[in-house]
């Protein structure tokens, strides 16, 4: 459960410890772009264990925490191959040595299954296509609980459901945030927000930590309240080699360098060697990069500013009270306002 | 001794105390607000207030118009929707909400839809709003009675108090256990919810009034708190605050809205303009 508007910064390694549990239902709340990464990274080196891990899309983040044995379970949509026809990755070496459970969604029915979970319901109607295919019919871990049909109290209709989703956990990267946790996004909204509302305990990370007037001037640019918040971490770079809009580019030489390396369990090891367990935290991990590539090679990934226009959130005053003293509606100064009290008899000793 | 002050301040002071710091406090028009600025000045600085209409952690600066308002403040922190305001509060996010009451039995359960018969009323009254939602899922919920009526039975049941009393609110098994109307403040006093009995009975009167006076407004045999105790007049700090804050408040709607009128129309004069008797000519 939230925790009060209390200052909630510290470090991925306070945060993970505190808050990510062996067992726990995780999600994670990126989809597709500006991942989690460097939270990710933390809970491997923290060697948590035996997740149901909720992903929208499978990209580098669910291979590196699967290769990191990390993940009993998955529930997911989609699972990145890495290597062609090669060598799939993480997900399907883990899947034909049997130490992981898969249940496939399509992205609409896992988004709704977010949806559920954060607005409280227990389970949602959903489209109703894949009742003609195997997503329906073919059941890993859930069983009888992936999907079930009622009927339409309205129509009569066969109606196709999914059950709510509220996982443990859930890590997410974001642009900006303030100490107390309010978190901006902005860009590809995804499933982002409800993955992280649906959830009990929240970690947010985020490129830079912003004072709490900014965020008071964009409200709408926040997808976590914070009152949901549980810890709010700065990681420049954090979702690197993923892209965070308005901060970098996808890093598209280091992703194919990932991916041509988790074709293979030695190769995965050797890579999860170097830059996850080798480097103690993303400022190590980006030292050893720029020791391996020079720091030219982020330097060119930097977004170059195209900034939104400022929205007006202002108001004609902020103080009931006039340049000269005296209240707007009542044309009065206070001592003039208390007299009528007085005069009225509306004052009690 | 602290300064003199109007009724409408203690009623406003005494509503702010059931605010706790860290709390997250959806805040009705009018009264509440008033209660929501200065228990966050004052007593609950972490509080998080909302609006169902999704304004979430602001600072009022000026009293709200309707819960829709963001010209009361400079910014907010999120803006969400009413549908996950509601849903935020159905989730047990929220720990207090204040409703105002327009008729209420004895055991919390609220009218605010229609005086007389439904089909054909006496008087029509705004209806539910957010207000069903909204005792059935906060943590708890305050209710103020300022020109409502107490009675045996609503004309119209809008929004669950404690049911038929007893347990049976949570029996029912459609609320969080122990939610449910944590007091009810009227121009008289404070009322609370026996723990057992879940009738209400007064546990403060306001300063000069007479136990007769809250008596007379009830139909049924009121029970009175053994403990029963006179409301704390405010402190200096609290009238100032509010004084400053919503001074129209203070003076209470008539008397604010005839002094409104005065103004406008001596402005009107002193520009040569005809105001409102420029309209009846």
């Amino acid at each position: 459960m939230a925790q009060p508007n209390d200052n909630k910064v510290m470090s991925a390694k306070e945060a993970v410890a505190r808050f990510v549990h062996d067992g726990d239902a995780l999600i994670i709340g990126n989809y597709t772009v500006g991942t989690c990464a460097e939270l990710v990274f933390e809970i491997c080196r923290q060697g948590r264990k035996h997740f149901t891990l909720y992903s929208q899309s499978g990209i580098l983040d669910v291979d590196v925490l699967v290769n990191a044995g990390c993940v009993d379970r998955l529930v997911t949509t989609y699972v990145m191959r890495s290597g062609g026809k090669k060598g799939g990755g993480a997900v399907e070496r883990a899947l034909q040595a049997g130490s992981l459970e898969l249940e496939d969604y399509t992205n609409f029915n896992y988004n709704a299954r977010l949806m559920a979970g954060m607005h409280g319901f227990t389970f949602i109607p959903v489209l109703e296509g894949v009742m003609a295919t195997d997503l329906f019919r073919k059941r890993g871990f859930m069983g009888e609980d992936k999907y079930r049909v009622i009927p339409c109290p309205y129509t009569g209709k066969q109606v196709l459901t999914v059950p709510a989703a509220n996982p443990d956990v859930c890590i997410v990267h974001v642009q900006r945030a303030d100490r107390f946790g309010n978190a901006q996004y902005w860009g590809a909204m995804g499933s982002v927000a409800a993955a992280a509302l649906c959830s009990k305990r929240i970690i947010v990370s985020c490129e830079e930590i912003v004072e709490h007037d900014v965020v008071q001037s964009s409200p709408h640019l926040t997808i976590i309240p914070a009152f949901r918040v549980d810890a709010v971490v700065q990681i420049p770079w954090g979702a690197h080699p993923t892209e965070v809009l308005g901060y970098y580019n996808q890093d598209s030489f280091f992703y194919g360098f990932f991916r041509q390396f988790n074709t293979t369990a030695d190769a995965a090891k050797a890579w999860m060697d170097e830059w996850v367990y080798g480097c103690p935290d993303r400022e190590a991990y980006l030292d050893h990069y720029a020791s391996r590539f020079g720091t030219g090679m982020l330097d060119k990934l930097r977004a170059k500013a195209f900034y939104s226009a400022p929205a007006n959130y202002g108001a004609a005053f902020t103080s009931v009270w006039d340049e000269t003293g005296r209240n707007r509606l009542l044309g009065l100064t206070l001592a003039e306002i208390e007299q009528k009290m007085a005069e009225r008899g509306l004052l009690n000793e | 001794m602290s300064k003199p002050y109007t009724l409408n301040e203690l009623l406003i002071i005494t509503c702010a105390k059931e605010i706790e710091d860290y709390q997250n406090v959806i805040l009705g028009v009018g009264l509440p607000t008033t209660a929501g600025a200065l228990a966050k000045a004052l007593y609950a600085p972490h509080a998080t207030l909302m609006m169902e209409s999704g304004i979430i952690d602001f600072q009022p600066l000026v009293p709200l118009h309707h819960i829709a308002d963001a010209h009361s403040c400079r910014g907010f922190s999120y803006a969400t929707d009413l549908f996950t305001a509601f849903t935020m509060t159905y989730r047990g996010f929220v720990d207090v909400c204040f409703l105002g009451v327009g008729q209420i039995d004895k055991f919390g359960n609220l009218n605010t839809t229609c005086i007389g018969d439904y089909f054909n009323p006496q008087l029509r009254l705004p209806g539910s709003g957010g207000a069903a939602d909204f005792i059935s899922y906060a943590k708890k919920t305050v209710l103020t009675l300022r020109g409502g009526q107490f009675v045996e039975k609503l004309d119209y049941f809008t929004s669950p108090g404690y049911l038929d009393g007893g347990d049976a609110r949570d029996r029912s098994g459609l609320f969080p256990k122990g939610s449910g109307p944590s007091m009810l403040l009227t121009t008289k006093g404070v009322f609370r919810f026996d723990d057992l009995t879940k009738e209400m009975y007064l546990s403060q009167i306001h300063p000069g009034v007479r136990l007769e006076d809250v008596r007379k407004q009830i139909p049924w045999e009121l029970k009175v708190s053994p403990q029963l105790t006179v409301t704390a007049p405010p402190t200096d700090a609290e009238i100032d605050f509010v004084r400053r804050f919503a001074p129209a408040e203070s003076l209470g709607r008539e008397a604010a809205t005839e002094l409104a009128i005065a103004h406008a129309m001596q402005r009107a004069d002193a520009r040569g303009k005809n105001g409102m008797t420029g309209q009846r000519n």
